[in-house]
């Protein structure tokens, strides 16, 4: 599964990077995060529990922050596993200054396996694509609007 | 195939009902008809702490005149309406789509609230209450309140129905017999892969038309609907209608069917339930 | 006809009960739900067993934690491959191929899990709810490896292995060849080429998978049941595995809701279970739920196949040359191989090819393992022989029922040799394909094909011509013996017990094999009771599986009864105070020819039998006798199949407006079982033409583990049958009888995939893939293709 999608901040690129590669922040982004620990530079534990209405799972999982390349882009990997299955991910975060505003390019691409892949599959783009919009909405409004 | 552990509750009034969900909060789940909860929780991809069992709440399932309007208790079985003179008679749509729903044991147990409370993007009614502009209305700790369809199904797999409130009751207008819905069935799991609920009011010359299972939610097909507002229907006006329907929507896609291919049946179905209602009276 | 009938009694056998349609002795029990199943088994003290498994394709296991999951209160023990693999067998192959390569497969994964579905490890406990949640709670740490996914991409160089060990992603070539194949091919007019795609399948049984095991410490003997259609191959095979003798061991297999060859295997989980139950000296049981039996229980088909054909003009099939390769999965499972070569073997279909040459490559990808599925590598031969008819009649623009009959040998030249060797028994496939016309009304529905043409309406006509293969086989093809054994006794009350050593599972020989006994024996059907399935009981057998237990068990009892009516025949000689010539049998009954008053029934003879007062000299006691029958060929069905189809142009649904099937088995004992055969056969045909396929994604995950995914049909895409047969006896069995279980399996499909292909060729279609679903014919319609 691909993504791809563009996404307007009214804060400067590097704010916007910064905001990105700050744990306390991202773990205000993404829904259903209940923890965030940094077990190294730029790598993290996290404690998921995502999903759609009553059909959440909790997942265990790591995010690490490569190919960095202050303020510009970076490439985010994530992966977790939970009862319901285990999902992988991956995100190259391109950020281009636009004055005191920027845009963020995000290419990130997928997969998922176990009961969620079996079950869930024409539900599983949708909810990428949401939570993806969702993370990009709430790092917005931490930025201020 | 077994769930996981859990409470059993079974209110005896509504309110009864609330109490428990304001207690239970996060943790309760209500079960009604059960063929989307059971099977989700014998997946465990849902894991209710508790399950609150509203089946005995007999005022819930009805189907009744009130004001000119029609009130369906949330609790009403989909066999219920499917089986109902008075529906037939006065929203003809609604029986419709009830016989097209799953097999005969689900009708004979699933329920219209509970179905709309899931809000599953494949699901019948939803095409059916955004065609009918019905109105759901919705008990909570708070009290009452009502909500446009438009306003119910709010994405996919998530009603309006904020934590701890009950759907009670649905109004739907009476209609004309001019109404209609087609459906293509995913041939495994028998949800809508496209479903087209149309309803043609001859009188006013407007016509409703409503999708489901095309995009993550149930959506009215503005752009058919604009084309042929104020228009005689015709099989030449229709069909340019029709070809509308699946615009400005982001469909769908499983190895089921394509986005493309879903948008294709979009304006199919479209175009068929259309001509099928136009041509009921 | 076999030798086994000739014997001095001339047996006259009634015809009271062979070839009636009774109904099945089976069903009240079935429909009234007091049958026994495996989860029907009351074993007290029965602990449950859960199997924690991969949900990656491909990965390295690191560890294993069970702590948490052990703390569970009821919990009795988790287990995984460091805690079994050393102390069972791994699982065989009985049908290896000379030089395949094939790793290890042990009972749990061990360092790697190759499939989604794989058991990693067991929970046991006391209820099955706790070890249900104890599952939840094992924690695997994989690292996740690329997958194997693609058969073709698979062989190409650089691929990742599914097993390094190996060093290839070939599991095993094979080929079958006859005649010049390049002197074909210099003859012909023209030389077709077409790549035919047969997808991968579910089987589904109603029944999952499910077993048992109780270990009796006293005896040091372990009862085992599993729902399964081969209880006496599990007895061959389970001893080596657990380690007990075969002496020691009672398999049984209980009420069977549906095989359809996905429970013609020895399963990790079965060996795992019986060591459970040794191991921990408690009953063992485990009851596998739809996902895995969607995931880990055997696949079916799923071969592509490029062909080259060689024709003349005139419609003469002159060779076929053809390479497969064969989706097989992580393992091979107990008959694996030999499913590619069965559609080798029979490519040839109903046709005098002069020349044939096939060639299969095995392909091992993280997937489950394909194996027998109801036709068994068979329904893959008849749909691409049957394809590539109708694709020479395009071709050429001939028609295709004629370029049919063009290719068709006489029914007075078998028995046939063929092209890849093997020798068809009877037939006449000119008989049944007139008989079905006949039924469809060929001219009219010609018709009605031109007008609904006329209309702009996509309507089209598929025939399929098929010959298949089955009564599964001479010992000398087979892996473990293709014999079977039937005994029959006669009790000292004259009622009539029949063991057989097939194992039905729906078939329903409890009925068919008391009608041949009753016909055989002249002794009221209500007398006689078939067991079967208990090897307690049923002491040796081969099993039911590829359409053999009509041929070969109804065969070993006619054997078996044969022997009775002789040794009854003396023992009656000596009580009339007669000779021998004078001696007659008929209707159950002996007597002195021309003293019929004078008659020995089978109730005093048994008494007699048994109570040994008056016997002659020399004679031992007891009425009854088992034999052994030996067949000298498989047996060869055959038939036609006409389907009319409507293809709905704007949304690729297709529609089956017309069903005709004439199918010759032989002989018909039941025409009642023949035709619930038949219309199985053709349900699940249907289901492989228009909507069943088992979809992987490119990670390796199983899109289709539910019926919320995988379709199924349902009585609402069944259309109206019209059934006809004709009946060609076969010489390979002294019933005269072929087999039918699989035969509308194998010549259903082809003729609604034909139907479809002529639907959309006026849009210039001459060919479409499996299955039909209707996005892939609007594709087609749309001109995007539709080939996978």
């Amino acid at each position: 599964m691909k993504l791809s999608a563009t996404y307007a901040f009214k804060a400067p690129g590097e704010k916007v990077f910064a905001a990105l590669v700050d744990p306390a922040i991202l773990q205000k982004c993404i829904e259903g995060c209940e923890k965030m620990e940094k077990t190294g530079e730029d790598s993290y534990d996290a404690h998921l529990k995502i999903g759609v209405a009553g059909i959440k799972g909790s997942y265990v999982g790591k995010v690490r922050i490569e190919e960095k390349k202050t303020p510009e882009s970076f490439t985010l990997q994530v992966e977790g596993k939970g009862s319901p299955g285990w999902v992988k991910g991956k995100a190259r975060i391109q950020i281009s200054p636009k004055g005191e505003r920027s845009e963020l390019q995000c290419e990130s691409e997928g997969q998922v396996g176990g009961l969620i892949a079996q079950v869930g599959s024409r539900l599983v783009e949708a909810v990428a694509k949401k939570m993806q919009d969702e993370f990009f909405r709430k790092l917005g409004q931490q930025l201020g609007g | 195939m077994i769930p996981a552990a859990f409470d059993y509750v079974r209110p005896t009034t509504l309110d009864e009902a609330l109490g428990l969900l304001a207690k239970y909060g996060e943790d309760a789940k209500v079960l009604a008809g059960g063929h989307s909860l059971i099977p989700a929780m014998k997946l465990r991809l849902s894991q209710p702490k508790v399950v609150v069992d509203i089946g005995r709440l007999g005022d819930l399932r009805s189907i009744s005149e009130q004001d000119g309007k029609i009130a369906i208790g949330a609790l009403t079985t989909h066999y219920e309406i499917e089986s109902s003179d008075l529906l037939r008679h006065s929203c003809p749509l609604l029986p419709e789509v009830a016989g097209k729903i799953g097999d005969v044991q689900v009708r004979n147990k699933g329920t219209i609230g509970g179905s709309c409370a899931h809000a599953d993007p494949a699901g019948d009614w939803p095409a059916a209450m955004l065609a009918l502009d019905a109105e759901f209305e919705i008990a909570g700790p708070r009290g009452s309140r009502t909500v446009a369809a438009k306003d119910f199904f709010v994405d996919m797999l998530t009603s309006a129905l904020e934590s701890g409130e009950i759907l009670k009751l649905i109004q739907v207008p009476m209609t004309a017999k001019t109404a209609a819905y087609v459906k293509f069935a995913q041939k495994a799991s028998g949800f809508a892969i496209a479903g087209v609920a149309a309803v043609v009011d001859k009188a006013r010359k407007g016509v409703a038309v409503a999708v489901t299972g095309v995009a993550a939610k149930a959506y009215r097909a503005a752009g058919t609907e604009s084309s042929l507002g104020g228009l005689e229907l015709s099989e030449t006006t229709i069909a340019t209608a029709a070809q509308k329907a699946a615009d400005g929507v982001d469909p769908l896609s499983d190895i089921h069917a394509s986005a493309e291919f879903r948008a294709h049946l979009a304006r199919v179905l479209a175009k068929r339930a259309l001509e099928l209602a136009a041509g009921r009276g | 006809m076999a030798a086994t009938t000739e014997n001095a009694t001339e047996t006259k056998v009634s015809q009271r009960y062979f070839g009636r349609a009774m109904k099945r002795v089976e069903d009240p029990r079935l429909i009234k739900g007091i049958a026994t199943y495996v989860d029907d088994l009351k074993l007290p003290g029965v602990l449950h067993a859960e199997f924690v498994r991969s949900p990656h394709a491909n990965a390295k296991i690191k560890s294993i934690k069970t702590d948490d999951a052990s703390k569970l209160s009821g919990v009795i023990g988790i287990f995984t491959g460091a805690d079994v693999n050393d102390k069972v067998g791994t699982i065989p192959c009985a049908a290896p191929l000379p030089g395949g390569k094939s790793p290890d497969h042990t009972v749990l994964a061990g360092a790697r899990a190759y499939f989604v579905g794989h058991p990693v490890a067991v929970v046991v406990a006391e209820t099955r709810a706790i070890a249900r949640d104890a599952q939840d709670l094992v924690e695997v740490d994989y690292e996740p490896l690329p997958a194997v996914v693609d058969p073709e991409k698979a062989l190409e160089e650089g691929s990742p292995l599914t097993h390094p060990e190996l060093g290839t992603n070939v599991a095993f070539t094979w080929s079958v060849s006859g005649g010049d194949v390049e002197a074909a091919f210099k003859e012909a007019d023209k030389v077709l080429k077409i790549r035919i795609v047969h997808p991968r399948l579910t089987p589904m049984a109603m029944e999952p998978r499910g077993c048992a095991a109780s270990w009796h410490a006293g005896e040091s003997s372990l009862t085992f049941w599993s729902s399964t259609q081969i209880p006496h191959y599990l007895r061959t095979l389970l001893p080596g595995l657990i380690r007990i003798p075969e002496n020691k061991l009672r398999v049984v297999a209980p009420e069977v809701g549906g095989g359809f060859g996905s429970k013609l295997n020895l399963y990790p989980e079965e060996v795992v279970v019986g060591h459970l139950a040794i191991r921990l000296d408690r009953p063992v049981k485990w009851i596998e739920g739809r996902r895995e039996n969607a995931a880990a229980t055997i696949h079916g088909r799923d071969q592509i196949g490029n062909h080259e054909i060689a024709v003349r003009k005139d419609g003469t099939l002159l060779a076929i040359r053809t390479k497969i390769i064969a989706d097989i999965g992580s393992y091979c499972q107990l008959l694996t191989p030999a499913i590619p070569t069965g559609t080798g073997n029979m490519h040839c279909g109903c046709y005098k090819l002069k020349a044939v040459r096939v060639d299969i490559t095995g392909v091992h990808t993280n997937k489950m393992s394909t194996d027998a599925y109801r036709g068994a590598g068979r329904p893959e031969a008849a749909y691409l022989i049957e394809r590539i008819m109708d694709l020479v009649a395009d071709e050429l623009s001939l028609d295709p029922v004629q370029v049919r009959l063009k290719n068709m040998p006489e029914s007075t030249e078998f028995p046939l040799n063929t092209a890849t060797g093997l020798v068809y028994d009877s037939g006449n496939y000119q008989a049944a394909l007139e008989k079905a016309q006949e039924l469809a009304e060929w001219p009219k529905l010609l018709q009605e094909r031109d007008a609904a043409r006329d209309a702009g309406r996509l309507f089209g006509i598929g025939v399929s011509t098929y010959v298949e293969i089955c009564a599964l086989g001479p010992s000398k093809t087979m892996p473990a013996g293709g014999w079977e054994w039937g005994c029959v006794r006669i009790e000292i009350s004259g009622k009539v017990t029949v063991i057989t050593g097939t194992t039905p599972h729906g078939q329903g020989q409890e009925t068919s094999f008391a009608q041949i006994a009753a016909d055989r024996l002249g002794v009221p059907i209500e007398d006689i009771v078939v067991l079967h399935g208990d090897t307690a009981t049923a002491h040796y057998g081969r099993d039911t599986y590829g359409s053999r237990a009509t041929a070969l068990g109804g065969t070993a009892i006619v054997m078996s009864i044969d022997k009775i009516i002789e040794k009854a025949k003396t023992l009656a000689t000596a009580l009339l105070n007669s000779t021998p010539e004078k001696v007659e049998f008929n209707d159950g009954k002996f007597f002195v020819s021309g003293e019929a008053k004078n008659a020995l029934g089978w109730g005093q003879l048994a008494s007699e039998a048994y109570i040994a007062k008056n016997l002659p000299p020399g004679f031992e006691p007891g009425l009854e006798a088992s034999s052994f029958f030996e067949p000298p060929n498989c047996t060869f069905p055959f038939g036609t199949h006409i389907v009319a189809v409507e293809v709905d142009r704007d949304t690729g649904q297709v529609k089956i407006l017309k069903y005709v099937a004439v199918d010759d088995c032989g002989k018909q004992v039941n025409p009642l079982l023949v035709a619930g055969q038949v219309q199985g056969g053709i349900a699940q045909s249907i289901g492989a033409a228009l909507m069943e396929k088992t979809v992987y994604d490119e990670n390796g995950q199983l899109l289709t583990g539910e019926f919320m995914d995988y379709a199924i049909p349902r009585a609402t895409d069944i259309p109206d049958f019209v059934l006809g047969s004709t009946e060609t006896p076969s010489p390979s069995n002294p019933l005269g009888v072929k087999g039918v279980g699989e035969a509308g399996t194998i010549g259903a499909t082809p003729a609604i995939a034909n139907a479809v292909v002529d639907a959309l060729s006026p849009l210039g279609i001459r060919h479409l893939d499996l299955p039909f679903t209707p996005e892939r014919v609007w594709r087609a319609i749309q001109g995007n293709g539709g080939q996978s």
